[in-house]
């Protein structure tokens, strides 16, 4: 393989390559060995671990005709690294983030004194679609709502990593995570034994001490159970992998029963068995049909009453989603400094809100520069991006802003890093983003890394399994 | 603790493993024994059907009873609920929501032998690759069966995973001394000089032949063979050896003496066979019965762990 082989595209960074095509300092172990072993030698591991994939079982669903479809996971063999002082600092970031983030989730369910005092304002949240009046006054324990977290991160031309967006409700990816760490040690075991690169697998165990810290008082080993909504779920390769990793059992709504005395029981061979902390992978729309949608058969009747009595924890705590959309979004920063005292480590994407006065006369300047979002997250209606836009289009874009500032917010447009990734037999430099995940409990954990997502198209920036990306193993090597 | 819908799904997760492997068994020693016979003697194909149970099935879709067809529809018709293929398929569906209880190269192996079952069906009809890939299928079952037995921990998942390995194995046995033993004992006043290939035939079909050896002096003779599959408990396939195993099953798990009724059922019934059975019309008629209790046998198993109706 030539160096020429191993492009990089003039503007965007690279994750493995500086902008002159040699390797970055974390890599450099990697890239010399990409360089010897040649495109065939690599083609022939990639295809090794696609049949490891295919008999191991690791699949996700789509959906085809109303019929679930289980697909091979889509991996490619190339990683993607992350220096490891680089990292330590984005995982501080990410529990600094968190931190800020539980708190004002507890405070907007209590006395709401981040609109007391000023910061968030107040007609904000009464449009909000994810508060649950339902969870008001609750009392998880710490304080802690979102206790399993999927931020997803992307790189910036510059190299500035920014949070894009903070997954709180089920985030899910975690499994491929783990698994697509199992394939690359297979494919590149001569450069795991070389050199240091973060372990990931203490994952499951970490979540497993999380989910157990969060059991109701008294209770030292509970019963732990995962809530699925069933084998047609896109994730349900997931909620079974976790489920068996914890030690966990994975359950559907119809295994579970609340009785009189307001505890949940599952029903065993045994009978009854108390369960003590339900890792729900259900949005918390179904998880109670006495409480939310009536209709929904993926719920438990009386789970609410359950967690409110304090009989059962669930992870993610049911309306901890108030803080997952992109008014809350455009507010971390803030949320940090004014529940930590502390400068935010990780920058969020520039967002403009156009509530604030000065932020919506920025926006109407410069919108043929930014990308221009409904805040209330409803579907992708009125996402406008200005660089591609006719000038009526701004024009409109303007006439709607001025009517409902409340309602819009804008971003600049990111090119987001490339890592060279194998495409019809070659290396090409295609887009990534990374999702790690924060466990919050008693303490919290960082995921080594996280999931890195590859847009397969040249020039996509659409990294959905579901839509034609795929995944890469993300090592954090110690330079 | 084992919930109720995965009990479930693990008993019949077995029981469609062991009817994959039991189907391709015989199967196989069918076609080796046809082989066998030489032209002239009467070999119809018929008697597979009727051992596997699915003669009904058969009748319903084919117009000709005929070789290519019969293997094809036991072997690779996902339509048929009881064909190789359609079992793997099955269990795999079944594991794919056990997965958490089970160990992981439990699921492995099952997905393995998916994806080799369903990718070339017709090798498995096809008499030239027939033996090969019918006896990958029987291979890959002993691997799971070896999983299972090396890494599990004897709890409730193991225990029903047994019960219905056993019951689906007690009832290929019974069908096959049914059919197969209870026709060449009916005919044993005719002076056929293939007698001995017959009853090797049945030995092999359920894997008895070397162990019937082992256990018996002198030339194959059918009454022995039949007492063989009926009575020799210490033979894993035998009847009685099924039956027993799914004593030991029950016993470890919850409410016993709501289960243990329809062995003690089996077991008496296995009592009243006559030792010496040379009659295939009251074998044939007493294998019915066997194949009754253990449907009661299934129903008490639901009722008991599943439904909560018992």
């Amino acid at each position: 393989m030539s160096m020429a082989e191993l492009r990089t595209t003039a503007d965007l960074w690279d994750e493995l390559l500086e902008t002159d095509g040699s390797p970055r300092a974390a890599s450099s172990e990697l890239v010399q060995q990409l360089k010897g072993l040649g495109l065939a030698e690599l083609q022939q591991r990639q295809d090794l671990a696609e049949l490891d994939i295919v008999g191991m079982g690791i699949t996700f669903t789509v959906y085809s005709d109303g019929r679930g479809i289980d697909r091979a996971w889509p991996f490619d063999v190339v990683p993607r690294i992350i220096g490891a002082d680089e990292w330590r600092l984005i995982e501080q970031g990410l529990a600094q983030r968190l931190r800020a983030i539980n708190m004002f989730i507890d405070d907007v369910y209590h006395e709401q004194r981040v609109i007391g005092d000023g910061i968030f304002p107040a007609e904000l949240l009464a449009h909000s679609v994810n508060f649950r009046k339902e969870c008001v006054g609750a009392n998880p324990k710490f304080g802690v709502w979102a206790h399993i977290s999927g931020s997803d991160l992307v790189r910036d031309g510059d190299g500035t990593m920014y949070v894009l967006e903070d997954n709180l409700r089920v985030p899910s990816g975690v499994s491929y995570m783990l698994e697509n760490r199992a394939i690359s040690k297979r494919a590149f075991a001569d450069l795991f034994a070389k050199q240091s690169i973060l372990p990931v697998d203490a994952y499951t165990d970490e979540l497993n001490r999380m989910l157990t810290s969060i059991a109701p008082d008294g209770v030292t080993e509970p019963t732990i159970a995962v809530l699925t909504p069933g084998i047609f779920n896109s994730a349900y390769f997931e909620h079974s992998f976790l489920a068996q990793r914890i030690g966990a059992a994975l359950v559907e709504g119809i295994d579970l029963v609340v009785g009189d005395d307001d505890c949940v029981y599952m029903r065993t061979i045994d009978g009854l068995e108390r369960v003590h902390v339900i890792y729900r992978r259900v949005d918390d729309l179904f998880i109670d049909p006495e409480v939310f949608r009536e209709d929904s058969t993926l719920g438990v009747p009386g789970l609410m009453r359950a967690w409110r009595g304090g009989n059962v924890a669930i992870a993610n705590a049911p309306g901890a989603g108030v803080a997952d959309d992109k008014v809350v979004y455009a507010w971390v920063p803030d949320l940090i400094r004014y529940y930590l005292q502390e400068e935010p480590m990780l920058p969020n994407v520039p967002t403009y809100r156009c509530v604030y006065d000065d932020e919506r006369r920025y926006v109407i300047e410069h919108i043929d520069e930014l990308v221009i979002k409904p805040a209330n997250g409803s579907g992708g209606y009125g996402l406008l991006i200005g660089n591609l836009a006719s000038p009526t289009e701004l024009d409109e874009a303007i006439g709607r802003i001025e009517a409902d500032p409340r309602n819009w917010v804008a971003q600049p447009t990111l090119s987001l890093s490339t890592v060279p990734t194998l495409c019809d037999g070659a290396l090409e430099p295609r887009h990534v983003d990374l999702r790690p995940f924060i466990l919050s409990g008693a303490t919290s954990y960082v995921s080594a890394g996280g999931l890195t997502r590859v847009a397969l198209r040249k020039g996509s920036l659409i990294v959905n399994s579901s839509q034609g990306g795929g995944s890469k193993d993300t090592w954090i090597v110690e330079a | 603790m084992l919930l109720s819908r995965v009990a479930d799904n693990l008993y019949w997760g077995a029981r469609y493993m062991e009817r994959a492997e039991d189907t391709a068994r015989v199967v196989r020693s069918f076609t080796d024994l046809i082989l066998d016979l030489p032209l002239g003697v009467a070999s119809s194909w018929e008697p597979l059907l009727a051992v596997a149970g699915s003669r009904q099935e058969y009748d319903a879709g084919h117009a000709r009873v005929q070789e290519s067809d019969i293997v094809r529809f036991l072997v690779a018709d996902p339509s048929n609920g009881g064909s190789v293929v359609a079992s793997v398929a099955a269990a795999r569906e079944n594991l794919r929501t056990t997965r958490e209880v089970l160990p992981r190269e439990a699921w492995q192996a099952v997905n393995d032998l998916y994806l080799f079952t369903s990718r070339d069906t017709e090798s498995g009809v096809d008499r030239r690759s027939r033996a090969r890939y019918l006896g990958r299928v029987m291979t890959d079952c002993q691997r799971l069966d070896g999983v299972i037995s090396g890494v599990m921990r004897r709890d409730q998942a193991y225990e029903l995973w047994r019960l219905g390995q056993m019951v689906e194995r007690a009832d290929m046995t019974t069908r096959v001394l049914g059919v197969r033993a209870a026709t060449l004992l009916s005919a044993t006043e005719s002076t056929d000089d293939h007698d001995e290939v017959q009853w090797m035939g049945v030995l092999k079909s359920v894997t008895a032949m070397q162990m019937y050896q082992r256990s018996q002096r002198g030339p194959i003779e059918g009454t022995s063979v039949v007492r063989f599959l009926l009575f020799d408990k210490t033979f894993p396939r035998s009847v009685a050896g099924c039956v027993q195993r799914m004593r030991s099953a029950l016993s470890r798990l919850p409410r016993a003496p709501d289960t243990l009724p329809a062995v003690d059922q089996m077991e008496a019934l296995l009592a009243t066979l006559p030792a010496q059975s040379d009659d295939g019309v009251a074998l044939d008629a007493a294998m019915d019965r066997v194949q009754a209790a253990l449907a009661d046998l299934n129903t008490r198993v639901y009722e008991t762990f599943v439904s909560g109706t018992a």
